[in-house]
């Protein structure tokens, strides 16, 4: 059972660092700002949220502190994508 | 494999560093800072230095940043006093617009604003000048043929506008 | 799990290669905001494997409060522009 649960954990990390990778990828690249932020903001997001279960997998006696990092994950990353998405808007002086 | 881990880790803070001091505008020198602030906590934390870490990511990188953006934002700046009630304000006449565009074309090099201040009559528009409350003012041209008329107190600010052609008178202190 | 590591590091270089190139400074921000997101899982995960728990109290709290600085920036930035 206890191998199983580490195998699962395995699993959730390599989707993670997989989205991490897919996501920062476009930065480099010479794409429109909003494209990077979109990707950018989805896999940040998603990775983090699967890295951080992984992690709750392997040691289930710290939840509180996990759970809430995967919370704040979610509610202020998708504010930020929100807010710099609205602040980069370019206006005419 | 860990020890390499952390090396590469502890090697991106001084890349980091001479990334900040390379920079020559200010706000992308600020957002660097904000990437050093980071990278710094990161590597304090693996160190074991919860409680500096904690101190570089919130003081270092929050607190500073925003308040040296907000002073820098404050600082390079223009400020020009106009009369109430001119065209210069609201850019509603050609010969205003291609005024302002210039003026802002003269500072864009140096990373600075432009700030217009309206002024009642041009006796407070003078005394402002002369009392320090703006760097220069803007006088009104006289009649349909003649242009505005720039006089600042700061020479540098001459010298800046002098590049795109604006000529601007400096006062006697 | 020390690979993991290894290549959390490796994309941790990529948006500070990104901030490296200095083209837009929206661009810029953008490294930053991914940056702060990806120390903070990396300080994590170190924080699980050490089973060190102040460490992790850091990464959350850098989680949790970290990207309010990133609003307030990117605000000044925007006002900055339409000036």
């Amino acid at each position: 059972m206890e191998q199983l649960i580490e195998g699962v954990s395995y699993v959730f990390f390599a989707i993670g660092v997989l989205f991490w990778l897919w996501g920062t990828a476009p930065l480099l690249g010479d794409r429109s700002i909003l494209f990077k932020l979109h990707s950018l903001s989805v896999s940040d997001t998603l990775g983090s949220m699967s890295i951080m279960i992984g992690l709750l997998l392997r040691i289930p006696r710290e939840w509180p502190l996990l759970v809430l990092a995967l919370i704040s994950l979610a509610i202020w990353n998708t504010t930020l994508g929100y807010v710099l998405a609205f602040c980069s808007r370019r206006k005419p002086l | 494999m860990e020890e390499t881990v952390l090396l590469v880790i502890v090697l991106l803070l001084p890349l980091t560093a001479s990334l900040v001091v390379t920079q020559v505008n200010p706000y992308h020198a600020l957002v660097m800072r904000g990437v050093l602030g980071t990278i710094a906590a990161l590597i304090y934390a693996l160190f074991g230095a919860a409680d500096v870490a904690l101190t570089e990511a919130l003081v270092g990188t929050m607190l500073s940043i925003t308040l040296y953006a907000i002073a820098v934002r404050s600082s390079l700046s223009m400020r020009l006093g106009v009369l109430e009630g001119s065209p210069v304000l609201d850019a509603s006449t050609l010969a205003a617009r291609q005024l302002l565009q210039r003026i802002r074309q003269g500072l864009q090099p140096q990373h600075m604003r432009l700030e217009l201040a309206a002024y009642a009559n041009a006796e407070l528009l003078l005394a402002a000048l002369r009392d320090r409350e703006v760097h220069s003012i803007l006088l009104e041209p006289g009649d349909e043929t003649a242009d505005y008329r720039l006089v600042t107190r700061v020479p540098r600010l001459q010298t800046l506008l002098a590049q795109q052609t604006l000529v601007c008178e400096v006062m006697a202190p | 799990m020390n690979l993991l590591l290894f290549l959390l590091t490796l994309t941790l270089c990529l948006p500070l290669y990104a901030a490296w190139l200095k083209e837009d400074i929206w661009k810029t921000m953008l490294a930053f905001a991914s940056l702060a997101t990806k120390t903070s899982i990396l300080i994590l995960v170190v924080s699980v494997l050490r089973d060190d728990w102040m460490i992790g109290i850091v990464g959350v709290l850098m989680l949790s409060v970290g990207n309010a600085a990133l609003m307030l920036l990117a605000h000044v930035i925007k006002r900055l522009e339409m000036l």
